[in-house]
């Protein structure tokens, strides 16, 4: 199956600079893909090219299959799309600017009927969609963009931002609405500056900076990658020399570093190493009264990209 | 031959409703009818005001309707060209509505022209009701109006005019995005045109260059003087009332004077007369000219608008 989005040396310039350089880029279908860098990486500036509002200066992409091009109408029927911080026309009430772009999406008066109160209720609109845009909050013209997003029932939606301006129940409401989009098969690509949103909602990721993407695959995927190994941290009571000789002598092990009763051991594989360890400390005569496995989490693969800047000329690390 | 797909009709006329409704929330939009329906009122009761002033009764006069022009005159038009457009395409990009707009399935024509249609749809129902509040008055106030049938074309003629100064307000709005810069653009055209221009053309003779510029356009007189002529303009803000003269008086001829200070006594004006041409050939080069600026300024705007990248 074609990806949803596929991007091959992408590229758009401002002047002299390079906002999106090379990007290659897939999503497959039915994932919930996370597209994550800091301010200014160029996260933005793909999803306009990807939705037809700005031009690439160089590469191509496709979206479901089909390639991007300038004004190509059809092609954006499939796609739902929300804008970071969505600026809607203030002068229409809610369910009116619903109901205007249901018509632009060509659905039927009966559908569009049924449609719009669902999405109001979706988004937690209820009761305020009869008022003036203008009298909205920032969350609530967020919750709003959602929705216009979802209004044609697309097979890709395009989240810039989904949780800029909205408080933490706001937050945790859209991410139940793209897990949900999720489960019903939809690919939904996100961009986002919020770590843990990623990690907690997104199967895939490919992180970005200074408009290369410096890595892409699941979580697990990247992590794998770029650490290669795991971690165990031990909390030892009776510890002695004899604990550490003992761990020293594993050959899973790497190297242990040891502050008081605790114990970071540096593993060579990305395997559970917890039990031996374990059996180890034990046979030295210590006792395990805490242990635990770590891996890098996505902050650390991020901040440690970002600080590394490490790009291959695919753009990959 | 291509087949306009019903989908797409639907989807043009979304884009006017879209758009109806934005012109009709504007209060700038209000405030002009407030001001266009006090003005039309204050020229319906023009006449009272004289005869309060001058203790002479108020006279019947049967062409009162026909010849006000909905009351409103060039820069009436002018200023509804400014409020109905100024913020169609410049308003979106400002606001950054234009975003989520350009994102749906609609086509960068369709979204142009429905924004457009609904401009004329808006200018059409303001004038109509301008109009019919005129008639209604004037006949009110002045007794039987005769002619009232060449309403329409009076209208369809304001219409017009408008239109070439939305073309312009469109073009100075698409190309800078902004709203501003379009209204203040504008402005700055129809001072110039119609202020300097006209006391520079009339002063050097040259006044003929004035018919081929938006606005006023040059004055010529039916009749052998300025002094006891009828004045006939020959701009594009004078359609409407020119094709109106010309049904009722086909064969007027309109003479174009230079006007000269240098008479025998201080103080005294001359009109040298320049050239003569029949009005049917004013309408002509008015509704040319008209036409011209039209597919020009309309056909760039919506070239622009077609390639705007949105960036911010």
């Amino acid at each position: 199956m074609a990806p949803a989005i596929e991007t091959v040396n992408l590229t758009k310039k401002y002047g002299s600079l390079i906002a999106v350089n090379n990007l290659n880029l897939s999503v497959e279908v039915g994932t919930i893909h996370g597209f994550l860098g800091p301010n200014g990486a160029g996260k933005t500036t793909t999803i306009k090219m990807l939705v037809g509002l700005l031009k690439p200066d160089g590469g191509s992409a496709k979206i479901l299959g089909n390639r991007i091009g300038w004004d190509k109408p059809n092609l954006r029927s499939k796609v739902g799309y929300m804008p970071e911080l969505p600026k809607l026309p203030k002068h229409l009430k809610g369910n009116e600017l619903l109901d205007l772009y249901g018509r632009m999406y060509g659905i039927t008066k009966d559908k569009r009927l049924k449609q719009v109160p669902t999405l109001i209720d979706l988004v937690g609109l209820k009761g305020r969609e009869n008022d003036l845009i203008g009298k909205y909050s920032k969350g609530m013209q967020q919750r709003l963009g959602l929705a216009q997003a979802l209004l044609n029932e697309p097979k890709l939606v395009i989240l810039d931002e989904p949780s800029l301006g909205l408080d933490p129940i706001g937050m945790v409401e859209v991410r139940d609405i793209i897990k949900k989009l999720a489960g019903e098969g939809i690919t939904t690509f996100l961009s986002s500056h919020l770590l843990h949103e990623v990690e907690q909602i997104c199967t895939h990721v490919t992180i970005i900076n200074k408009g290369v993407a410096m890595a892409s695959g699941t979580i697990k995927q990247i992590a794998a990658k770029l650490t290669g190994s795991f971690a165990v941290e031990v909390e030892v009571d009776k510890f002695s020399e004899a604990v550490i000789s003992n761990l020293r002598k594993l050959p899973v092990v790497k190297d242990i570093i040891r502050e008081g009763k605790k114990l970071l051991i540096n593993l060579k594989t990305r395997d559970d190493a917890r039990s031996e360890v374990s059996q180890a400390i034990a046979a030295a005569g210590g006792i395990v009264i805490s242990i635990d496995l770590r891996g890098e989490s996505l902050e650390d693969i991020f901040l440690r990209l970002l600080d590394k800047d490490k790009v291959t000329a695919h753009g990959r690390v | 031959m291509a087949i306009v797909q019903p989908e797409r009709i639907a989807k043009f006329l979304a884009v006017v409703r879209y758009e109806l409704l934005w012109n009709i929330r504007k209060k700038k939009f209000l405030g002009m009818l407030i001001v266009a329906f006090a003005l039309t009122t204050l020229s319906l009761a023009g006449g009272h005001i004289v005869s309060a002033i001058t203790g002479n009764p108020v006279e019947p006069d049967m062409n009162f309707v026909i010849d006000s022009n909905l009351g409103l005159g060039g820069f009436g038009f002018f200023l509804f060209a400014i409020v109905t457009i100024m913020n169609t395409i410049s308003g979106e990009f400002e606001s950054g509505t234009i975003v989520p707009l350009l994102a749906k399935p609609v086509s960068r024509t369709t979204i142009f022209f429905g924004k457009l249609f609904a401009a004329f749809l808006t200018l059409l129902a303001t004038y109509c009701f301008l109009m019919v509040y005129m008639a209604i008055g004037g006949t009110v106030i002045y007794g039987p109006q005769s002619n009232l049938h060449l309403l329409p074309l009076s209208l369809a003629g304001a219409l017009f005019s408008t239109f070439v100064w939305i073309s312009i307000v469109l073009l100075i709005g698409t190309i800078f995005k902004s709203s501003l810069i379009a209204a203040l653009g504008a402005l700055g055209i129809w001072f110039g045109t119609n202020i300097i221009g006209s006391i520079l053309g009339v002063l050097s003779g040259q006044g003929w260059i004035l018919t081929y510029i938006p606005g006023s356009g040059n004055t010529g007189f039916v009749g052998e003087s300025p002094q006891i002529g009828f004045p006939v303009s020959t701009g594009t803000d004078s359609i409407g009332p020119n094709l109106v003269n010309y049904i009722l008086h086909p064969s007027w001829i309109v003479t174009y004077f230079k006007i000269n200070f240098s008479g025998s006594t201080p103080g005294q004006i001359f009109g040298e007369e320049l050239y003569s041409e029949p009005l049917s050939i004013v309408i002509f080069t008015s509704v040319a000219v008209a036409l011209v600026y039209l597919i020009a300024f309309v056909g760039i705007s919506w070239y622009l608008f077609k390639r705007a990248q949105v960036a911010e």
